[in-house]
């Protein structure tokens, strides 16, 4: 048998058992993932918070991950939305993320750093606790963020989730 | 010594930033930057840099400043250097810059220096902290095309278009020309350019996580170069000189490509298959047929973060360079199958593990290999590469 093709034929074996590794690992990743998201692994322990002159009593989770995505930038009014976040070892941003955003803090950081270096955008603002959070929502009319559910809310507002 | 100087300054300007971004008062400013250091092994061939001894050209650093002036007027610029082997050597030079006027949220304009939307990740192909492989795909990402399709010089239109219930649709078009800085120049190059550059990207979103879409471009490059007399009578010789001939060989290659997407994050997970064409041309100011090739290359890519600090992924790309005048031997396909391991070790730094089993000798060049023929090079070949970025 010529040397070129039994290294073909090799390759071929070698790449076969490589794509059957990765489906066996793809389906067991995806079950994890699936189960994850039936189970709702990190409770909504969190309250979204608006000014307190925001008109909008609620919103959909979809329109608040465009928003904090950065693909929506204004409320129905025009108002521009100045979205605010916590840090990233905050069990309260690991809750808003994992039950709004539908992903991990580290894939939303992911997200951020292909937006910021490739120059389309910069994230929101991190602040370092309820208060700082409730004190900026409390100041821009604009804002959006999220607290603790036992936060006290001062010059915002609740706004619920649809 | 000036590398040194780069990186010391570097290396002051992450400090001092971190330093600034820890205050909890959100700033107008917002500065980021990254400093990678990479080290690339081959079992055989040399490959993007002296490989087969190991090395560690292989670095990057860039910092970046970007500013929303009002709530819909935004500018930014990335100071960017580093090298690949043969490539970038530090030049220090300006990544990206713009201005940005986001009218709506379906309406805003920028110009300026523009990374090029292309794919899902050629505008992140230098954000090493955005993504899991060291080496995206080289058979849609080939890093050795840096210096020509990562960014263009003109204007850009873009927006996101709310489809109610069938998610969100995003569109980018683009329009400049590209400055070719990676070009050798000698005493025979006239001119080099690329008179124009367009395209254009469309990606909808149906739901949270997944986006699919396709996205193309067309450019041209102009290459005029007065050949030497020994060269000069070759051609005469083979009658290859027109008549009218002013003595300035010049070489058009238009380009056309494109490249359809999709991709699926969920949680953890992260999935996603490319694959493309482009279409080259060269038409050249001698008698001689107009050549041209189609290029091919796809590839699927699975990412899965298992914890806080451990993310594997793997890929299989395949390239195929010219698939009509296809020779069927070694330097007409390049198979690729990849496997990192990233690792988180704090919020700001990571490290990357990766091995490529290679099959195939396309995508590797004469220059870096003594010369040789594609097709006489090693068939099947091993990469390792180790990559650690600081980043804030």
């Amino acid at each position: 048998m010529p040397k070129s093709f039994s290294s073909e034929l090799a390759f071929r074996s070698r790449r076969r058992r490589l794509l059957w590794l990765l489906a066996v690992l793809l389906v067991g990743v995806s079950w994890s993932t699936a189960r994850r998201a039936v189970a709702g692994e990190h409770p909504a322990d969190f309250r979204m918070v608006v000014h307190k002159g925001n008109p909008m009593s609620s919103a959909s989770r979809e329109f608040l991950t465009d928003v904090f995505l950065k693909r929506v930038s204004q409320w129905n009014g025009g108002e521009t939305i100045h979205p605010v976040d916590q840090r990233p070892n905050s069990s309260v941003r690991k809750s808003f993320s994992e039950n709004v955003l539908k992903r991990s803090v580290a894939a939303v950081r992911s997200y951020w750093q292909q937006r910021i270096f490739s120059g389309r955008d910069v994230p929101p603002p991190e602040l370092d606790s309820d208060d700082a959070v409730v004190s900026y929502v409390g100041s821009h009319p604009g804002a959006v963020g999220y607290v603790s559910v036992g936060a006290k809310l001062g010059e915002a507002r609740e706004l619920t989730i649809d | 010594m000036r590398r040194t100087g780069l990186l010391l300054f570097s290396c002051s300007s992450l400090l001092w930033a971190s330093a600034a971004g820890a205050q909890d008062a959100p700033s107008s400013v917002q500065i980021h930057g990254f400093v990678s250091q990479g080290f690339i092994k081959t079992t055989e061939n040399n490959y993007l840099a002296q490989s087969k001894r190991g090395s560690f050209d292989f670095s990057e650093v860039g910092i970046n400043f970007t500013d929303a002036l009002t709530d819909k007027f935004r500018v930014g610029i990335q100071l960017f250097a580093h090298e690949l082997g043969p490539l970038g050597k530090y030049a220090p030079q300006f990544d990206w810059y713009y201005l940005d006027y986001r009218f709506t949220d379906w309406f805003g304009v920028r110009g300026g220096r523009t990374k090029l939307p292309w794919g899902l990740y050629n505008e992140a192909n230098d954000v090493d902290a955005g993504r899991v492989p060291i080496l995206l795909p080289q058979s849609l990402y080939p890093v050795a095309n840096r210096e020509f399709l990562f960014a263009q010089n003109g204007g850009e239109i873009y927006g996101d278009i709310s489809l109610a219930a069938a998610g969100l649709l995003e569109y980018r078009a683009y329009g400049g020309t590209i400055f070719l800085n990676g070009v050798d120049t000698s005493a025979q190059l006239k001119d080099y350019g690329a008179p124009y550059m367009f395209g254009g990207r469309l990606m909808w979103l149906p739901f949270e996580g997944l986006q699919l879409g396709g996205s193309a471009q067309k450019l041209r490059f102009d290459i005029d170069y007065v050949p030497t007399p020994d060269q000069l009578a070759v051609y005469q010789m083979q009658g290859l000189v027109p008549a009218n001939f002013s003595g300035t060989v010049s070489v058009k290659i238009p380009i056309a490509l494109w490249v359809t997407s999709i991709e699926y994050q969920a949680h953890d997970l992260l999935l996603a298959a490319e694959y493309g064409r482009s279409y080259i041309e060269e038409k050249i100011n001698l008698l001689i047929p107009t050549p041209s090739m189609v290029n091919q290359g796809g590839y699927g890519m699975a990412s899965y973060r298992v914890n806080s600090w451990f993310t594997p992924g793997v890929y299989y790309s395949a390239l195929f360079p010219d698939i009509h005048h296809s020779q069927h031997n070694r330097a007409s396909y390049q198979h690729d199958v990849a496997l990192t391991l990233r690792y988180d070790l704090t919020a700001n730094w990571l490290v990357k593990l990766e091995q490529h089993y290679m099959h195939g000798t396309a995508g590797l060049t004469t220059a870096l290999n003594d010369d040789k023929p594609l097709n006489t090079l090693t068939k099947d070949w091993g990469v390792f590469l180790v990559k650690t970025t600081a980043y804030f």
